[in-house]
């Protein structure tokens, strides 16, 4: 064809999200690494004064790896497939352009004020949700701005039917807006009384219904930002780098319809046994177990897109890590329902169990999307090869090491645990001080602590081995049209 | 409003909703698969969209036939 | 219908956010026309309770600490009597917390004393050995936030109809009287302190947020 030779399709914007995903990959994860330390050394509370302690950095961690890591990369992504699966180029219109741009230097912008103000303790504290109203505000501009974007290239596209990673994009993107907004509704004290500080504010809702609001936000921003557009990732990139097409394509259709019924009935499950009404506890338990479906339709779909396809595992370690990252999708969606049975939630709750689940989700299925998109898309963004295979390999191999061993550790953690709290002795009296509980906790927790650093390196690894490619690496002429090139 | 009239509501909702999901999403895969047996449109084309990616790769389906012809080899 | 959808991206998008939007709808929000009823006894915080809450929620204490007890004998046993949802009515934010790496608080006024959270405060490991949290030094340097905690009060009593003023209620009046107030209370908790930098920024008219905060845990009952 030769007609619309042209045009190329313009990655600057997804570039820029590139890095900020790199960049604050590191920073999330090395507060994480920290925080992990100090809770099995906890002298490492006292490095930086009050900045430090691990109450300052949690939130600093758990926002960094949300919203600072995870976003960029989905920012990143969409900036490279909507242009791809639409067949449209930013650069045939200016006006997306600057808005892409906006976008990120606002971004930037809004992520240094919130970590500068959550180091300082300003903090909201509801988790994922920490942000004083002035960031709130300027999120919600960076996600109307997004929103511009997606639905700007959708009106210019020439493909009439929309891509399914673009509709997990589309549902990305509303369905964070209004979670965000109705879960930071705050009033800022100032301008009601006059006086004191003016970032604070106060909840609108209050005890029962702020924690149900919360839990209703807390647990459908796991899917709209760690489920749904990690989803719409894998739809595009392993069928791209394997050269499959989607296993079934209708089953990728229902599987999204499936998700978005069900996914946010199922908040509750973090309440059970609190003092919100009984049935919306029990209805969150049951859609919690009927989640499995969608949730295994589209990982099993997958996997099944692999059929026949599997040596590709052997030779390309982007495959690796798609499959991997899939493996871990269903993990983790057959694990969260289970702790959502109201029994089993009785012996999790509280305990490290449920960070054991939220991160072999997150570092298995998202972390593994993620670094895995970003190694496809930087030769085709820098027109180089990727520098290193083996750098490659051996990150993945370190990253998984790193992986089992969090989440094996904090499994038997919360589980002991867990089980101390509720332990009795023969005359029915708490067997155990809660001390107790905390102190056999320290093997485990450095255990814990040791296989996040692995994954931290693995980090490094993949940020060295990025900047070497767009830097230093051998240059290709033509494009590859599916696995990625790799010295 | 008594609080009970509300519970009432919210159960209806509830059980509509369960039927609307059983109902919505039964339709939708006999939808999918008796379009693709009648020949009105098979759904599996549509993940050629990620493999054929360029920008001058033929379209699955142009959104707007009369411009983009000259782009579309099967128009 | 459906193949209309997907070519519609307008459509499609409107058709999304019903979808996922309706869960919100039939669950969240009835329950905010019956707003959260205090129990009988249960008051709003003082002013100087507030200024303790703020501190906890700076420090992010709730990362750690629960503040919910469950209807469990274990819990009840180790804690105290399990939560009402009534006793969290003047709770803005709500301080379940998410992960009990140290002990449930929300009865912690029932079995700790002033001077037990002093030394604990200082340094935890020399009063339960073994504690993995983290020193406090700072607290008994820097100052509480006043204004702040008043303006919470008057924001909460003025938005939300919080009943402060009322017969058998906590007195929050103006911010001179609320300072007066504050002063009263903080000086019994100073009274059972041992730190003579805190006692004597106390008489020079300055309190220090370790006051605040023990008032807030003394209250937790």
């Amino acid at each position: 064809m030769q007609s619309s030779n042209a045009i190329n399709y313009d990655y600057t914007v997804a570039k820029y999200f590139t890095i900020s995903a790199i960049v604050l990959g590191i920073v999330g994860m090395s507060v994480g690494v920290l925080i992990a330390f100090q809770l099995a050394f906890p002298e490492l509370n006292n490095l930086f004064g009050e900045y430090g302690t691990f109450g300052r950095l949690r939130p600093i961690h758990t926002d960094g790896v949300a919203f600072g890591f995870t976003v960029s990369g989905i920012f990143a992504t969409w900036f490279y497939v909507g242009q791809r699966v639409l067949k449209v180029s930013m650069a045939e219109s200016k006006f997306l352009m600057f808005i892409g741009k906006l976008q990120f230097w606002l971004y930037i912008i809004g992520v240094a004020v919130a970590v500068v103000s959550l180091a300082l303790g300003y903090t909201t504290s509801k988790e994922y949700a920490e942000f004083e109203w002035p960031v709130d505000i300027a999120i919600v501009v960076v996600w109307v701005l997004w929103g511009v974007s997606i639905f700007g290239l959708i009106g210019i596209r020439r493909e009439k039917v929309l891509y399914i990673s673009v509709w997990y994009y589309i549902a990305t993107f509303l369905g964070v807006a209004m979670l965000y907004v109705f879960n930071n509704m705050e009033v800022p004290t100032y301008f009601v009384s006059g006086m004191g500080n003016w970032f604070h504010s106060v909840s609108m809702y209050a005890g029962s219904n702020d924690a149900m609001v919360q839990w209703w936000y807390g647990h459908n921003a796991v899917a709209f930002v760690f489920t749904v557009p990690i989803i719409a990732m894998i739809y595009y990139f392993l069928p791209k780098e394997s050269g499959q097409p989607v296993f079934s394509y209708k089953l990728s259709l229902l599987s999204f319809w499936g998700l978005m019924f069900v996914y946010l009935w199922a908040g509750g499950h973090h309440l059970l046994y609190s003092t919100v009404p009984d049935w919306v506890q029990t209805m969150a338990s049951i859609f919690s177990i009927i989640l499995i479906l969608p949730s295994w339709g589209s990982a099993i779909n997958m996997l099944l897109t692999m059929k026949g396809e599997w040596g590709q595992l052997k030779e390309n370690p982007l495959v690796k890590f798609y499959v991997l990252a899939s493996t871990f999708y269903m993990l983790s969606t057959l694990e969260g329902p289970i702790q959502a049975i109201k029994s089993v939630n009785a012996l999790a709750h509280f305990t490290d169990w449920i960070p054991g689940h939220v991160h072999d989700g997150t570092l298995g299925w998202v972390g593994f999307m993620i670094i895995g998109a970003i190694f496809h898309m930087a030769p085709r963004m820098f027109k180089k090869e990727i520098y290193s295979k083996k750098l490659v390999e051996a990150q993945f191999w370190l990253q998984t090491t790193g992986i089992v061993m969090y989440f094996t550790s904090m499994w038997i953690s919360g589980i002991t645990q867990g089980m101390m709290w509720r332990a009795t002795d023969q005359y029915g009296n708490l067997a155990y001080s809660f001390i107790d509980t905390v102190e056999v906790l320290h093997p485990y927790w450095t255990l814990r602590a040791v296989g996040g650093s692995f994954y931290l390196i693995g980090v490094f690894m993949w940020a060295y081995n990025i900047y070497k490619t767009a830097t230093s690496s051998k240059a290709i002429e033509k494009e590859p049209q599916y696995a990625t090139p790799m010295a | 409003m008594d609080m009970e009239f509300i519970r009432n509501i919210q159960g209806w909702g509830y059980v509509s909703m369960i039927f609307i999901i059983t109902i919505g999403l039964y339709a939708y895969i006999y939808h999918l698969y008796k379009s693709q047996r009648d020949g009105v449109k098979d759904y599996e084309k549509y993940s050629n969209m990620a493999l054929n990616d360029e920008i001058d790769d033929t379209l699955v389906e142009a959104k707007d036939p009369q411009n983009d012809a000259k782009d579309n080899k099967e128009r | 219908m459906f193949h209309w959808l997907e070519k519609n991206p307008f459509f499609f998008a409107v058709g999304v956010f019903l979808v996922i939007a309706y869960a919100g709808i039939v669950t969240i929000l009835p329950d905010f026309m019956e707003s959260a009823r205090p129990l009988k006894g249960t008051k709003p915080y003082t002013v100087l309770q507030i200024a303790g809450r703020q501190v906890y929620i700076q420090n992010g204490c709730n990362t750690c600490h629960s503040q919910l007890i469950r209807p469990f004998k274990s819990e009840t046993d180790r804690y105290g009597k399990y939560s009402l949802s009534g006793e969290y009515a003047y709770d803005r934010p709500f301080l379940w917390g998410s992960r009990r790496i140290g002990p449930d608080l929300h009865r912690v006024g029932n079995y700790r004393t002033t001077d037990w959270h002093e030394n604990h405060m200082l340094n935890p490991a020399a009063v339960v050995p073994g504690s993995v949290m983290p020193k406090y030094p700072f607290l008994f340097k820097k100052n509480i936030d006043l204004d702040t905690a008043y303006a919470e009060a008057e924001t909460v009593k003025k938005v939300f109809d919080v009943p402060y003023d009322k017969p058998g209620m906590p007195k929050l009046g103006t911010f001179a009287q609320a300072k007066k107030a504050v002063f009263a209370d903080a000086g019994k908790i100073v009274a059972g302190m041992k730190n003579q930098d805190v006692k004597d920024a106390y008489k020079n008219g300055n309190i220090k947020e370790i006051v605040a905060l023990i008032a807030y845990m003394n209250g937790l009952k």
